[in-house]
């Protein structure tokens, strides 16, 4: 998996600090619920579950379960030469993030446990991969 | 929903010249564009309908041009309009109709994204601006709709036992039917062998799970039931419409990776099944909005045309081409006919009710069944005879 550079991300009004604090802290942080304590991901201005504009930026466990994962066998992104892979976890936490393994997925692997790091990626960049659990 | 069984009724259907502008478009050239299309289509759909433009007291136009200049262009003053895809344009139609707004409506659709080089994946994704999930995903290289459909189709294989060769039947299938559509701009039989020797686009999804990008234009032409008795030797009746959609967690494909949409086409089911007093076994044929071969398999299973898991069996037992239990997209749909984003569907269902469908036309058709759960939004239309 390629550490150079990262593609440009998506930085709406409210995805500054799930970047920032991965970078400083080397943890996932996402927004949580004041109210009902229900997490966010992609970060948002409302809760999804009450609607509440209120959230408070909480580390996550770093712990999930793969659902998915795909080999791109063509180039599309400059960043990215093929072949590559992406999966699809499902943080202990309750959101689903697109990320991907640390090493070349292979074999019968959904619903495995897999763990959250943080690569620095030599741009600067802080992120979030994961690896095989077990 | 109300119930809107036989409400309305497509008079006219047209289509650009998908195979030339193929070709044409292949040498470096730019025969039109999106509007030059749809006019094509249009002009061709009225001589269907044999009808004049002053007939028409309401237009709808597709998600790729803008209403207000396709009107000017078409020169239609009307006093009704809107702007959807396919289906919901279809919808639309019929609400407009089933409330007075409009007696007929034009449903008009061209699109250039071969000749200008529309990107549906890469650094200029189109579509980012409206869906999250075709850009957000970018850090770590995830981009293209086909590898959404990837990452769905993984995870549906390993759960069901559904394999990639069970999966190659849709695109063998289709075949047939391009094979024999003279409008279809690729026509080559395949076998399973040829689809698995194909490479990986996106892994486990191969070539020829991936639809065609070209050139072209659509048109329709819906009128209300009792005047398109009078207006059409052969008026063609929308039995039934229905909708579901799933949005929670859809940037993160939640809706796709748990569900693969199945309470949304359940409830959907459930809709037109129940508005028409039809059933599944009153289908026959089946036209399925596939951007990419996965919609098909799922399709399959979430309105009950077979259970849970069942559709690789289903499709290599039961079937899926022209002389299969449940012939699916005849004409070729978008992997083998033209990539015109459900519009070419909503004409084969109307050309396959009709009988004139020729040399892939599926005897005794009398009901036809449209599907797509493009983005979440899971629509169906059932036409009828």
């Amino acid at each position: 998996m390629q550490t150079q550079t990262t593609p440009p991300r998506v930085l709406g009004l409210y995805d500054e600090p799930f970047w920032r604090m991965m970078a400083e802290s080397g943890r996932m942080h996402l927004q949580c619920c004041t109210e009902c304590s229900t997490w966010r991901y992609p970060p948002g201005p409302a809760c999804p579950a009450c609607l509440s504009p209120r959230a408070d930026w909480t580390p996550v466990s770093g712990g999930g379960e793969l659902l998915s994962w795909v080999t791109f066998h063509k180039q599309y992104l400059p960043a990215y030469p093929a072949p590559y892979n992406v999966i699809a976890v499902r943080l202990d936490e309750g959101p689903t993030i697109i990320s991907n393994l640390v090493t070349p997925p292979q074999g019968p692997i959904i619903g495995q446990r897999v763990a959250l790091t943080v690569v620095r990626m030599e741009d600067g960049v802080a992120l979030p991969r994961f690896a095989l659990a077990d | 929903m109300t119930a809107q069984s036989r409400v309305a009724a497509v008079v006219g259907v047209g289509h650009s010249d998908w195979v030339a502008d193929w070709h044409r478009v292949r040498a470096g050239k730019r025969p039109d564009d999106s509007y030059g299309y749809a006019a094509t289509a249009f002009r061709n759909a009225l001589a269907d309908a044999n009808m004049t433009r002053d007939q028409i007291d309401g237009l709808i136009v597709g998600p790729t041009t803008a209403y207000e200049r396709m009107a000017e262009v078409l020169a239609m003053n009307v006093r009704w309009g809107d702007q959807a895809d396919a289906v919901l344009s279809v919808v639309q139609a019929c609400m407009a109709i089933e409330t007075g707004r409009a007696d007929v409506v034009a449903l008009v659709y061209g699109n250039d994204q071969r000749s200008v080089g529309t990107q549906y994946g890469g650094p200029q994704a189109m579509g980012g601006d409206a869906f999250l999930s075709y850009i957000y995903h970018a850090p770590w290289g995830m981009t293209s709709q086909g590898a959404l459909y990837a990452l769905m189709f993984r995870r549906f294989s390993e759960l069901y036992g559904v394999t990639e060769r069970d999966l190659g039947q849709v695109a063998v299938a289709q075949r047939e039917g391009s094979a024999r559509n003279p409008h279809a701009i690729q026509r080559k039989l395949i076998t399973l062998d040829d689809y698995m020797a194909a490479p990986y686009i996106t892994e486990p999804l191969r070539l020829f799970d991936y639809c065609l990008i070209n050139d072209g234009g659509v048109a329709l032409i819906i009128a209300e039931a009792g005047l398109a008795r009078k207006l059409s030797p052969h008026p063609v009746y929308i039995e039934a419409i229905g909708r579901y959609d799933l949005n929670t967690g859809a940037t993160s494909l939640e809706p796709r990776l748990q569900d693969f949409y199945r309470p949304a086409q359940q409830a959907v089911a459930e809709q037109i099944f129940g508005q028409s007093g039809l059933d599944p076994s009153d289908i026959d044929v089946l036209q399925v909005y596939d951007s990419f071969s996965v919609h098909v398999p799922l399709a399959l299973e979430g309105y009950g045309y077979c259970g849970v898991g069942e559709s690789g069996r289903f499709m290599a037992e039961q079937g899926i081409g022209l002389a299969g239990q449940l012939p699916t997209n005849t004409s070729g749909g978008h992997l083998s006919e033209s990539y015109m984003q459900g519009w070419n569907h909503q004409i084969e269902c109307v050309r396959q009710a009709r009988g004139v469908c020729g040399a892939r036309q599926i005897e005794g058709c009398r009901r036809v069944h449209y599907t797509s759960d493009v983005a979440g939004k899971a629509v169906s239309v059932i036409y009828g005879t």
